[in-house]
């Protein structure tokens, strides 16, 4: 017990830089904004701020634009995190091969996540223009139709086709969590006689489970905040307005905070997605004991 | 992984924290970043509002480590010019319109006062307004920022200073200085907020000779406006399509972007057509106004002919690219854009193939050659230092800097006494006085924006006009739509503004 507690200490102790600043810029700031969502401020009112109730919350439920782009980002996410999870997983399982050159393998799929957001979206938006735009060449030499990547009809697909080239990001962990297989449990299914597939289905896959949770968790937290793309992809400005179909939750919060001045809007915008978020956490986390298997658990 | 030595109790205990800190970030990464990108300063948009009563703290670290020092020092900054004490002016100037030189050279003569530029955007600066954190003169738009500035008690009313000063002299200052005038309704009227650094007739179009003779069109006449339909006809004649691929485009509508409508050029042409979508004091807008309709139709229209690069044909080349490649032979643009003409490395060794032609107008409709921007700064009411940022205001818009701008030929003046400073030496040059000496006629006018709206209307416009390329909406339920958004932004914004 005393070493429990000692143990529990020395745990915050360590995170308490990080604990001090998550206070100090995270909560304190997070819980402003929950109070400012029940005002009418609007970014220069501050001195004489009326009390709205529940207001702007109601409004989130009544406003179109705000539902339907809750709605297209849950569709987003819906593809996005899946895919992107089960890429990031195959990219590493094909990365864990030894061969000749893994290591310029790695650099290649990991360099698109630390390309900064701007320039991937620059790079894109060319590639997907239709003056000399290369995927719309390579459909050209395929004799196939030629098509508006970023019209109405695709520009979702074209987002989500961006979203996924930045997946090799997860090559990293996922690498850590294929290295943290014990070598034991391969060479005694080996001895057993086990294919290659039923080791990946049995061992691989079970003991990478809490990677790939992980992985959900931070995918869907990404995946409903996403912005940034959307906009620059159609646009040339933060300020831009995405094309419908692109027209993602965040957006529409910035957009009310940073064009229209509506504050207290947003931050109401903003907490709801939080709530949204949360609860899409809390369901992962609850279904996760259904097919998360972790190994301590297993022994013990 | 977990140690497998790890005895079960321990582990539930870990997951506990594990969980714990999960939920944690979970909130975390969702709520502290409102802009996780290149805004990562948004998140403190609305958060410290009202802990800051001075103007000054936060941002940046030299600055208030400046300022602060002033503060202890003399208890009070308007005596710091005497007791020899340096204070920070912190502007949003861009380095492109101050330079290093030209700050070097201010703060040589005026060694009490240190400039800092600080790049911001219109998040940042939302951002920093909203927490009190704004620079001490701060760069804007006349026509879409300033009346809502002034609104928000953000703009100093610099009336007296102005009228006192030697190095601004009033009775030099042009008509289109007035455009930082606003008396709570009605803008060129009431205190002087601040002033243009220069402005353009930004409605205007210059050509491209060597696509007009490419299309085998002749130049229009320079000395009379068409009307905007005539401009999307003549587009459409320039335009030269290879089967599908496009060689030549007729129209780019801005240099930066797409050849689509904007907010800002519907203004003009109500403006033009003498129509005014604002309501009494400005307390709502009706954009469903046979002009308004009209305005779209016709672009909705050219932009389904293709006149430029846009939304169907994906064409990402922006549209200063293609002018001045040959590959667009109009660019709608003020007269600030012959200094790009004059400057860029394609076009600079041909000056004779571009030249201006006036401002169009609504069918029609009254000629008139407004500015678009009248990029300027206030000001900021809550500076602590207002003598020393008055200092740098009167020098940056009246001193040394504004004579630089002006032979620059990148905007025009504020002063009749300037003008004679821009660039006119070449047959180009000349080609551009000529026409903008007949513009200078019709600059009395301002766009009728809306200061609760501010630069709202733009992302509006966009919303609703971007489903009509495609054929997804109608103009009639696009003007309505707008109508409606803009109003709940009005209303929210006005009765936030306690009226």
């Amino acid at each position: 017990m005393k070493d429990r507690t000692r143990r529990t200490f020395a745990f915050y102790l360590m995170v308490s830089p990080w604990l001090i600043v998550f206070l100090l810029f995270g909560l304190y700031p997070m819980l402003y904004g929950l109070f400012l969502s029940f005002t009418n401020y609007y970014g220069f009112n501050i001195h004489h701020l009326k009390f709205t109730g529940f207001h702007n919350y109601h409004n989130v439920f009544t406003d179109t634009d705000a539902m339907h782009a809750l709605g297209t980002t849950l569709v987003v996410t819906a593809f996005n995190v899946p895919l992107g999870v089960l890429l990031g997983l195959g990219l590493a399982l094909l990365l864990n091969v030894k061969v000749r050159g893994v290591g310029v393998y790695r650099t290649i799929f990991y360099l698109p996540s630390i390309v900064p957001a701007l320039s991937s979206v620059l790079m894109w938006k060319f590639m997907f223009s239709s003056n000399d735009g290369i995927l719309n060449n390579i459909l050209k030499l395929l004799h196939l139709p030629e098509v508006n990547w970023l019209g109405y009809d695709y520009a979702t697909v074209s987002l989500v086709m961006m979203l996924l080239w930045g997946a090799g990001g997860g090559v990293l962990i996922n690498l850590a969590g294929l290295k943290g297989i014990p070598r034991e449990l391969y060479e005694a299914a080996e001895i057993d006689g086990a294919s290659g597939l039923s080791r990946l289905t049995h061992i691989t896959l079970p003991l990478m489970t809490p990677v790939i949770f992980f992985n959900v968790i931070m995918g869907i937290i990404g995946s409903l905040q996403i912005y940034l793309q959307p906009i620059l992809l159609t646009g040339t400005e933060l300020l831009a307005r995405p094309i419908e179909p692109n027209y993602l939750y965040f957006v529409h919060a910035f957009q009310q905070i940073f064009a229209f001045q509506r504050f207290a809007y947003g931050m109401a915008l903003l907490w709801i997605l939080f709530l949204i978020i949360l609860l899409l956490s809390i369901v992962v986390f609850v279904t996760s004991k259904y097919w998360v298997h972790y190994e301590t658990d297993q022994e013990g | 992984m977990l140690s497998t030595h790890m005895i079960k109790g321990e582990t539930d205990h870990m997951k506990k924290l594990t969980l714990t800190l999960s939920a944690v970030t979970v909130a975390a990464t969702v709520l502290a970043g409102c802009g996780g990108g290149d805004n990562g300063e948004n998140s403190s948009a609305g958060t410290n509002a009202g802990t800051n009563a001075s103007a000054n703290s936060g941002t940046n670290a030299s600055s208030n480590a400046d300022s602060n020092a002033n503060t202890s020092a003399s208890g009070n900054n308007a005596g710091s010019k005497a007791s020899g004490e340096v204070v920070t002016i912190r502007t949003s100037i861009t380095d492109g319109e101050l330079s290093k030189d030209q700050i070097a050279e201010f703060e040589k003569d005026h060694p009490n006062i240190k400039i800092q530029l600080e790049a911001l955007d219109a998040t940042k600066l939302a951002a920093e307004l909203a927490t009190g954190d704004a620079p001490d003169v701060i760069r804007m738009s006349g026509v879409f920022d300033l009346p809502g500035y002034v609104i928000k008690g953000i703009a100093m009313d610099l009336s007296d200073r102005i009228a006192n000063s030697s190095v601004i002299k009033s009775d030099d200052l042009l008509p289109i200085a007035d455009i930082y005038r606003f008396d709570g309704k009605t803008v060129g009227t009431g205190p002087i907020y601040g002033l243009p650094k220069d402005w353009s007739n930004d409605y205007a179009i210059f050509y491209n000779k060597k696509a007009f003779d490419a299309a085998g069109v002749p130049l229009p006449d320079s000395s009379k406006p068409m009307t905007w339909p005539e401009v999307i006809d003549l587009a459409k004649k320039l335009t030269i399509k290879d089967g599908k691929t496009v060689k030549q485009y007729g129209l780019s509508a801005t240099e930066w972007g797409k050849t689509e409508p904007n907010f800002n050029n519907m203004l003009q042409y109500l403006l033009s057509a003498g129509v005014n979508m604002n309501g009494d004091n400005n307390g709502s807008i009706d954009l469903n106004k046979p002009a308004a309709k009209d305005y779209l139709n016709m672009w909705v229209q050219a932009v389904k002919d293709g006149i430029g690069p846009n939304s169907i044909n994906n064409d990402q080349t922006s549209g200063g690219d293609l002018f001045l490649s040959d590959k667009a032979a109009m660019i709608i643009d003020g007269y600030w854009y012959s200094g790009a003409i004059r400057s860029n490395e394609k076009s600079k060794t041909h000056l004779d193939d571009y030249g201006m032609l006036p401002t169009p107008t609504a069918p029609g409709g009254t000629r008139v050659a407004p500015t678009g921007g009248a990029t300027g700064a206030i000001i900021n009411k809550e500076t602590k230092h207002p003598e020393e940022a008055w200092t740098f205001y009167e020098w940056f818009f009246g001193g040394k800097p504004a004579d630089d701008r002006a032979k620059t030929g990148w905007g025009l003046p504020v002063f009749k006494s300037k003008m004679d400073l821009l660039p006119k030496e070449t047959a180009f040059d000349k080609q551009v006085n000529q026409v903008l000496q007949d513009e200078l006629q019709y600059t009395s006018q301002y766009l009728q924006t809306n200061p609760y709206l501010s630069s709202g209307g733009w992302p509006i416009f966009d919303k609703y006009a971007a489903p009509l390329y495609f054929g997804k909406s109608t103009v009639e339920d696009a003007i309505t739509g707008m109508t409606k958004d803009a109003n709940v932004v009005i209303t929210e914004a006005m009765s936030a503004a306690g009226q």
